[in-house]
């Protein structure tokens, strides 16, 4: 009907679409489209005396074949591993207590849900209180033998001894306090995910389960699960590009160390760029992290049923 | 079957118990980190360095926890607002610290203006893409949602970079217009300044615009074309329709992509702090603001936790006053967008 109308009217009303659309289209293209490209075209090129060089693929390999870059792999590798699965773990355990109705329910939730909304870098020093070596409240916990920390600082303690020269495995303590504390800032916002598609679990179908002599871990195991494995994947794409791109906590929790410790590809981006300055490298680290992104992206809006349902 | 049926529901009030339990447990440790920060931001020195360490500084000599006795101070904040007696200003004081003077206004300034920017694009886009058809419309949609996820990070050493150029492109000319005696010297600064605010401004309205164009988008989809039809056959021009019809009804979606935007900038840090973070300190963020703060090791923890309070009660607050919105609008971006 619309299509009517604005078709007999003048130019500009046939034209209305596009006028709608072009102001936000060019900031999406100045802000998103043309720094992609310009990126790469950083990544070809390297400073030398203040102008730029085309050196070619000559940034990748060097970046690439870098002992940073591959104990920061590691480094990423562990975190997400560590972050991705204790967040949903830890959500689904939280949405099967919430998804019960309960008086004080939508209370519960609420509180639940603020660190949601705080900043990384606030977490991060929140949670960098807590350890401190003198004041932290966590402190007389972590000091005890169970931990192993032999009195060092949580935060500064050095990781134990590696399995292999070249891989820095296992991870230092302060990696493991990294992955706590931003799995607890992302557990809201996964719990709302898992909690949404509880919601649309038919009471029914669980409920005369149970009644047929289901216990309660088969029921959610083979009616439950199966049912809100879609949104189980959609949090875990979400998490993993959280995780991968996530860079506020590093800074204000531990600063990548202690050493190289935390050292996680987001921050490894900003340190060569912005402290050895050295662009043509850190844009050939960018142009990787996006290829990831992109890999995951396109892979979560393949398996989102109800994003492709909607267009 | 009917027996099983009672003995199920017989179980409840001891499940619904602990349930319960369980329910104020996950509640304590999600809040407990932001509790104990408060209280941290009014303690004073001598409490804060005491080991082992108190979460509460209200013990006696005599007994561990004593409501009489707690020795709350607001040290931490008065050293964040630094009030200095200055004649000239209003009231005879002035605030000197940066966190309150400068980067707080900063802030507030960069979200408010972000989000509604974000707002008036997103309800524009997001109603070309719900009321109208096509040619590439669908993939465009596909290349927004696409888009929604990927992270500010990948693009920042473009964006400094483009920023940079950008300064290099205007600071002669503005050189030239001091010279010429067009400006002066203070405004040619002022200009420069309001150039890298409204630049990052505009980063900012690129970043969060897709997310908002799919919350305002879906919420279009909702409301049946009869409705701006009626008006028109009413004798409604287009610009009444908008302001008196459309605006209204989209009301719900159009706020939760001010408030998602808002909080979103409020919060974020790597931007800002490579942007102007180092080069221009007077556009910093209240996050960089804090983040400075520890640059100095001479930081006490009440300072920095008196900080922390207030970067983090704003949106705080904000998301208690709105909370449905949030849980609406960030399902409809995470799950259909």
């Amino acid at each position: 009907m619309l299509r009517t109308r604005s078709r007999r009217g003048g130019f500009f009303a046939r034209t209305l679409p596009f006028w709608l659309l072009f102001v936000p289209m060019l900031f999406i293209v100045c802000v998103q489209l043309y720094p992609g490209f310009y990126t790469f075209g950083l990544s070809l090129n390297s400073m030398v005396a203040g102008a730029r060089k085309f050196v070619g693929l000559q940034n990748y390999s060097r970046f690439f074949g870098s002992s940073a870059f591959h104990e920061s792999l590691v480094h990423t590798a562990v975190f997400l591993a560590g972050y991705v699965s204790l967040t949903l773990l830890a959500s689904l355990a939280v949405v099967l207590v919430l998804n019960r109705k309960m008086k004080f329910s939508p209370l519960y939730i609420t509180l639940i849900f603020i660190p949601w909304v705080l900043s990384d870098v606030i977490v991060g020093y929140v949670w960098k209180l807590f350890v401190d070596p003198g004041a932290g409240l966590l402190t007389p916990l972590f000091s005890l033998p169970i931990f192993g920390l032999n009195g060092q600082p949580l935060l500064i303690a050095s990781p134990p001894a590696q399995l292999s020269p070249n891989v820095p495995f296992p991870p230092a303590p302060a990696m493991l306090y990294l992955i706590a504390a931003a799995s607890w800032k992302a557990l809201p916002f996964t719990s709302l995910l898992l909690l949404a598609a509880l919601q649309t679990v038919p009471k029914e179908l669980v409920e005369s389960a149970r009644i047929d002599g289901a216990s309660s871990w088969s029921t959610f195991r083979l009616i439950t699960l199966p049912l809100i494995l879609p949104m189980i994947l959609v949090a875990l794409f979400n998490l993993t590009l959280s995780g991968m791109n996530g860079v506020g906590m590093v800074f204000s929790l531990t600063g990548g160390g202690p050493g190289t410790a935390t050292m996680v590809l987001s921050y490894l981006l900003y340190s060569i760029g912005f402290t050895q300055i050295d662009f043509g490298q850190a844009a050939a680290l960018s142009v990787f992290i996006f290829g990831i992104n992109l890999i995951l992206i396109v892979v979560s809006l393949r398996i989102s049923r109800s994003r492709a349902e909607l267009i | 079957m009917m027996a099983t049926y009672r003995a199920f529901a017989a179980r409840k009030p001891a499940a619904r118990i602990a349930a319960n339990i369980a329910a104020i447990g996950v509640c304590f440790i999600m809040i407990f980190p932001v509790f104990s920060t408060l209280v941290l931001s009014f303690k004073q020195q001598a409490d804060v360095i005491r080991t082992p360490p108190q979460l509460f500084p209200c013990d006696t000599p005599s007994e561990p926890f004593n409501i009489a006795a707690c020795r709350f101070f607001i040290e931490g904040y008065q050293r964040i607002i630094d009030l200095q007696p200055n004649p000239q200003a209003l009231l005879g004081t002035e605030v000197r610290g940066r966190i309150i003077n400068t980067y707080l206004p900063n802030t507030i300034f960069y979200s408010v203006t972000g989000a509604l920017m974000v707002t008036v694009l997103a309800g524009s886009a997001g109603y070309a893409f719900s009321r109208y058809e096509f040619r590439g419309k669908r993939v465009l949609l596909i290349g927004i949602l696409a888009i929604t996820g990927i992270p500010l990070l990948t693009n920042l050493l473009a964006l400094y970079q483009i920023v940079v150029d950008l300064r290099k492109a205007t600071g002669p000319l503005f050189d030239q217009l001091v010279a010429n005696g067009a400006l002066t010297r203070d405004t040619a600064r002022l200009l420069r300044d309001w150039q890298d605010r409204i630049t990052l401004v505009c980063i900012y309205a690129g970043f969060f615009l897709p997310l908002s164009i799919w919350i305002v988008k879906g919420f279009f989809d909702t409301i049946p074309h009869e409705l701006e039809e009626a008006a028109f056959i009413d004798g409604a021009s287009p610009a009444q329709a908008l302001t008196r019809v459309i605006v209204p009804l989209a009301m719900p979606s159009l706020l939760a992509a001010f408030l998602l935007t808002f909080v979103g900038i409020w919060n974020e840090f790597i931007a800002n702090y490579l942007i102007v973070g180092t080069s221009r300190q007077n556009l910093r963020s209240v996050i960089v603001g804090v983040y400075d703060l520890t640059g100095s090791n001479l930081i006490n923890y009440q300072v920095l936790a008196a900080a922390c309070v207030l970067v983090m009660l704003p949106v705080i607050v904000v998301f208690l006053a709105a909370r449905h919105t949030f849980f609406q609008a960030m399902l409809e971006g995470a799950v259909k967008g």
